[in-house]
């Protein structure tokens, strides 16, 4: 099943095995699965190795639409090696090494074009189950079930299909395990500092959950000279860990008392952190963050993906005196131009990104990594698929 | 008029008012002599803003009675108190009702306007010490309005509240500037940034609103999309910059958002209301284009409203939403320098005002707002 000789299985149906997840909430399923040849505009990837991240959570969990859709393969962090490319293809080709990205970059539409935005919006019908220029699926079960995608990536799978749109070549110099980060969770924290909000020297940073996400945001501030950084969490141990990322101050909200975590914060800061950031995906912890921010330029980063769905409420004075909220995919990068950067800082020596490994797994132990990062006690764990040299 | 010079009072004839809603009385009040850090100022124009509508029909707190209300003025520094450096008596001078003191955090970041040592409040007395310079003949405290009260012949600022300016301005235009027109230019020019060629959309078109175009106008913005209830309010948009218009009552089935999403081919750059309705701001931050558009905050909804956004609009639009006081601007940077575009001729001032009238008329110029038949009513003080 895996050939050693890529191009004989161009063109052609692949048999290989994905972690399926069927039931909400349950253990992904190891299965053969069939993934078709990529079409026109898309690429084939053999993922070499993968890391989970929360969103995946979120969605593996989901009862409701949108956000539940069964059965599906889910991961969108991952690092990979061409097999074949579709027609019209040229900007990758089999054997590059190669990041599936959820944030497309086609280089072409209005917001490609433009410093400003980075929501590619080539394909406007993306519905986040199904390949972006087409709107069918490339994988199916033995039984010819239509399994489906999520966020036009779908790395827990020796073999994925992505739009070309959403595939960024990487220096092969850098460890897989490493490159694979920069496909979604640190690109994204570091970016939210760096382009979002521009944290600048001497700021006051204050950032809601110190997972992964968290912790690239603190890591991005520190880098830029950030004086404070606030690391909110519930789990005390994210303080020793977070240290190690730039965190100069922790709140437990469990250990307030009487006081909510935006008064402590507003105490601590003399006024409120100059820059907030949501890297949990709670409208309550969202709106914690915008009361922790300072009046007169006070900017509140969202990152977190809304588990339940609600709204974020703000209070309109608060708004008038100055203040001002944004979200951000993948921290504002373009994902073509921007990871390249962020892999050569890697490569400098100026930025840390190993201490984010916390564990590793076979493929077929993938469900450990869910176990471990939904009991708190991993940062990323890297999952191989295909530990190549 | 004969004024005592410095004896401990001073008669004025300032009006205030009595009671919520009620038509202002023209009284006799007793202004102090300014304290340390104060300036004593004779009011030359003073122009009516809806704030000050607003808090004369409001009944509770922060309402206070007998107030005298007025923030938009210009006048004459009459004496000054102790600690006062760069202000003499005969300087023109403007008050501004968002302190600017120069020297704290918030006055020194290049980033806001928002004064930390005097923040902003609706309070009732003088700002440095919570007390009150205006009496009544009877010796009953009047109380202040956003350390302004210009609804006075006379009146007493703090330093941090008063900005000198050039005395060959025309006071009937300068005044202006002093907060709605302040307000609206500062929002285009300093909150939002506009850039040239780019589209805004206004969510009402009074007097902020219509600054916001002039702003916006100035900045380069090729196409200002202005959005109100009142049709006749295009043609004097017209004036300000306004390039088009939607109804907003009459966009049949579809939303004003909608409308607005299909004129600018997926959003505008920038959107601002200018109304103060928390539903309004959903639907300008609705129509504000994915990937870089702004949504703007002026308007002043009621004490404790919320704006609800959706989490997941929010996180995956790339939209900002932010919202400022005095158009972001440091009033005695900023003042100055908007005086000079209007000196200059870039910055027009005089389709603002709609009306003068003397001191006496002032209740002409509530009815004029209240019922929407003007934009700026600029109240002469005095000869």
């Amino acid at each position: 099943m895996d050939n050693k000789n890529a191009s004989s299985t161009a063109g052609k149906i692949i048999r290989c095995r994905a972690a399926i997840s069927r039931i909400p909430g349950k253990p992904l399923v190891m299965e053969e699965i069939e993934v078709d040849p990529p079409k026109a505009g898309e690429v084939r990837i053999k993922i070499l190795c993968t890391s989970l991240c929360h969103s995946d959570v979120t969605f593996w969990r989901s009862t409701q639409p949108p956000m539940a859709v069964f059965p599906r393969i889910l991961g969108h962090e991952a690092v990979g090696v061409v097999e074949s490319v579709g027609g019209g293809v040229e900007e990758v080709r089999e054997g590059d090494l190669v990041l599936p990205v959820f944030q497309g970059d086609c280089g072409e539409c209005r917001d490609c074009k433009s410093p400003k935005s980075n929501i590619c919006s080539k394909f406007v019908n993306k519905d986040n189950q199904s390949m972006p220029r087409d709107g069918t699926n490339r994988f199916r079960d033995l039984k010819g079930e239509v399994i489906h995608n999520v966020l036009n990536v779908s790395s827990f799978t020796q073999y994925t299909v992505v739009d070309v749109t959403h595939v960024v070549k990487i220096t092969p110099d850098i460890p897989l395990d490493i490159a694979c980060l920069l496909s979604c969770g640190v690109s994204t924290g570091l970016g939210a500092a760096w382009k979002v909000a521009e944290v600048e020297e001497g700021s006051t940073v204050a950032i809601f959950g110190l997972g992964a996400v968290g912790l690239s945001v603190a890591e991005g501030a520190r880098i830029r000279g950030a004086t404070r950084i606030i690391g909110v969490d519930l789990n005390p141990e994210k303080f020793e860990t977070g240290k190690k990322f730039g965190i100069t101050d922790f709140i437990n909200p469990a250990t307030c008392g009487d006081k909510t975590v935006s008064q402590v914060i507003k105490e601590m800061t003399d006024g409120g952190a100059d820059y907030c950031f949501e890297c949990i995906g709670l409208a309550s912890v969202m709106n914690d963050a915008f009361n922790s921010s300072r009046e007169g330029w006070g900017k509140t980063v969202i990152l977190g993906v809304e588990m339940h769905g609600s709204p974020i409420s703000l209070n309109s004075i608060e708004i008038l005196k100055g203040r001002s909220v944004c979200g951000t995919f993948f921290g504002g990068l373009k994902p073509k131009s921007d990871i390249a950067t962020l892999a050569q800082k890697y490569l400098d020596k100026e930025l840390n990104l190993d201490e984010f490994i916390t564990h590793e797994v076979s493929f077929h132990d993938i469900n450990k990594a869910f176990d471990l990062l939904l009991e708190g006690k991993s940062l990323r764990c890297v999952i191989w698929i295909d530990k190549q040299n | 008029m004969d004024i005592e010079k410095p004896s401990n009072k001073t008669a004025g004839k300032p009006i205030q008012c009595r009671a919520p809603g009620e038509p202002l009385v023209i009284d006799e009040v007793i202004v102090d002599p300014p304290n340390s850090h104060e300036v004593r100022v004779r009011i030359i124009c003073t122009s009516l803003c809806h704030s000050d509508v607003t808090f004369w029909k409001m009944k509770d707190f922060p309402a206070v009675f007998p107030r005298i209300l007025g923030h938009e003025a210009i006048g004459v520094v009459e004496s000054v108190g102790e600690n006062v450096d760069g202000v003499v008596e005969g300087d023109v001078v403007i008050p501004h009702f968002l302190a600017d003191c120069t020297e704290c955090v918030g006055c020194r970041s290049k980033k806001g306007n928002l004064c930390s040592a005097f923040p902003f409040k609706i309070s009732p007395w003088m700002p440095r010490d919570q007390t009150s310079r205006f009496k009544d003949l009877r010796g009953e405290t009047i109380h202040h309005f956003v350390s302004v009260s210009s609804f006075s012949e006379y009146t007493v600022l703090d330093i941090a509240h008063v900005v000198k300016v050039d005395p060959t301005v025309p006071p009937n235009r300068a005044c202006l500037l002093s907060c709605g027109v302040s307000t609206g230019v500062g929002a285009a020019w300093r909150t939002a940034n506009v850039e040239v060629g780019s589209t805004v959309v206004i969510f009402g078109l009074g007097s902020i609103g219509l600054a916001v175009a002039e702003g916006a106008r100035l900045c380069g913005a090729t196409r200002i999309i202005g959005v109100d209830v009142i049709s006749e309010k295009f043609e004097i948009g017209k004036r300000f910059g306004v390039t088009e218009f939607v109804n907003s009552k009459n966009c049949g089935d579809k939303s004003v958002s909608q409308i607005i999403i299909d004129m600018t081919d997926g959003g505008a750059d920038y959107c601002f209301e200018c109304v103060g309705l928390a539903s309004l701001v959903q639907e300008a931050y609705a129509c504000c284009r994915k990937g870089w558009g702004k949504t703007i905050v002026l308007g002043v909804d009621q004490p404790g409203s919320q704006l609800s956004l959706s989490s997941f609009e929010v996180l995956h639009s790339g939209k900002i939403l932010m919202g400022s006081l005095f158009g972001g601007l440091k009033a005695k940077s900023d003042i100055p320098i908007l005086l000079k575009r209007y000196m200059d001729k870039e910055l027009e001032l005089d389709k603002f005002v709609t009306h003068e009238m003397k001191f006496e008329e002032i209740n002409s110029a509530f009815d004029l707002l209240i019922k929407g038949k003007c934009l700026r009513c600029v109240i002469w003080m005095g000869e």
